[in-house]
């Protein structure tokens, strides 16, 4: 495990991994509560690949360093998980807030998973090729939610206005290196100034088209946030309820 | 001695469980190696989501072991080469149209119109149709709706 955890290209797919894994299970909440039947089974359905894609990204990670995938996935110490809190950031039920949520981070994820596909490791990219078509269909499906909610009305705009002013100024903590066993300056991220540049302009043209407006900002390399461990009260909240049958029962299984 | 045809005929009747087309005819399996008693099976998840995963590597393992001389039946999901509905047989086509599923196969290079999808409705083959929700009942069909015969119908999409 330490091993995994000290190395710059496991870690930042650990930071991804975590997100979807984070992602997937607050997401399920949607479950039955979808605006719309159709809607119902799409955020359900997104849920479910999140977790797919967190699954065999640890894999992958569990058979490189002989560990369990389960045991990546729920047995390291919370300081040890690499997703930004904007995930387990509680939406209240708010259509519009999970969709802009939803939406920023998919976009991030889509071009994190771009990237590692493309490091010179066989295996990591024909699993990362295996994400990334089932990433852009979810893009795809939550761009179409913003330009919709967006153009739809003035009631309509003004909630989805809200929810983005609400989270725009958390979403440049996806940027954040991860790994708090790594020294903070080391840039491995794969060009993340770069990165944050492409993310910002994807996400400027589809709010352009959609009567909505935003900035963004990537955060100082000081800062530290949930990729480093230090988790806003919400990840650990979810954390717990994650867990709770992995504590209670070591090895279940059903 | 155990050939790969005959563990190919085993994988021929085994369907998928959440629809009525056997493995082999969906595509999923890729490869198949036999060293003496011992067999390795590569299949192409559809969705890396799929649930029906699981009951199919059981199945496969149950029913290979089976057969006289193997010892050992093991199952390796791969993801290289990515499973595609292209991969779905001719025969594997005309069951799912049976069962009210499209393929992408079923487009026949036909040129619609705008107001038109290239879908054509497995039931009445109108091309009045068009997509309800890329996100279907299972993660590797997406839903759509005809206009001409008012039937809901299944797609399998693709994945590319």
């Amino acid at each position: 495990m330490e091993a995994m955890l000290t190395n710059p290209l496991a870690v930042l797919i650990l930071a991804h991994a975590d997100d979807k894994l984070l992602l997937g299970h607050v997401q399920s909440d949607w479950t039955g509560l979808g605006p719309l039947l159709e809607e119902d089974i799409a955020a359900s359905a997104m849920a479910q690949d999140d977790l797919s894609h967190a699954l065999i990204l640890y894999q992958f990670l569990g058979e490189r360093y002989e560990l369990d995938s389960d045991v990546i996935a729920f047995e390291r110490e919370p300081v040890d998980y690499m997703c930004c809190d904007l995930v387990t950031k509680p939406d209240e039920f708010d259509w519009a807030e999970a969709v802009v949520k939803r939406w920023l981070i998919a976009e991030f994820t889509g071009m994190g998973i771009d990237r590692l596909s493309a490091i010179e490791d066989k295996e990591l990219a024909a699993r990362c090729n295996r994400i990334k078509p089932e990433q852009a269909l979810q893009i795809k499906h939550l761009q179409a939610w913003i330009k919709r909610l967006g153009t739809a009305g003035p009631e309509s705009q003004e909630r989805i206005q809200a929810a983005l002013d609400r989270l725009s100024g958390l979403a440049g903590m996806l940027f954040e290196v991860p790994g708090q066993r790594l020294p903070v300056n080391d840039d491995f991220c794969c060009g993340r100034d770069e990165m944050f540049k492409a993310w910002d302009a994807s996400i400027q043209e589809t709010l352009s088209q959609s009567n909505l407006k935003a900035s963004f900002a990537l955060p100082e390399r000081s800062l530290i946030g949930g990729r480093r461990g230090t988790h806003a009260s919400h990840f650990h909240d979810q954390f717990d309820e994650l867990t709770e049958v992995r504590r209670v029962s070591p090895g279940a299984s059903w | 001695m155990v050939s790969k045809q005959d563990i190919l005929n085993v994988l021929a009747g085994i369907p998928d469980p959440e629809l009525p087309v056997s493995i082999v005819d969906l595509g999923l399996v890729n490869d198949i190696q036999i060293e003496g008693g011992h067999t390795r099976i590569e299949l192409l998840p559809t969705w890396t989501g799929c649930p029906a995963l699981e009951m199919i590597e059981r199945d496969v393992i149950d029913q290979v072991s089976q057969l006289d001389g193997i010892q050992e039946c093991k199952v390796n999901w791969c993801f290289e080469p990515a499973w595609s509905p292209d991969r779905i047989s001719t025969e594997g086509q005309i069951q799912l149209k049976a069962h009210g599923v499209t393929t992408p196969g079923c487009r026949d290079g036909q040129s619609v119109e705008l107001t038109t999808s290239v879908i054509p409705c497995p039931y009445c083959s109108s091309h009045k149709t068009r997509i309800d929700s890329p996100f279907g009942p299972t993660r590797c069909r997406s839903i759509y709706f005809c206009d001409d015969c008012r039937n809901q119908f299944e797609h399998m999409k693709k994945v590319d």
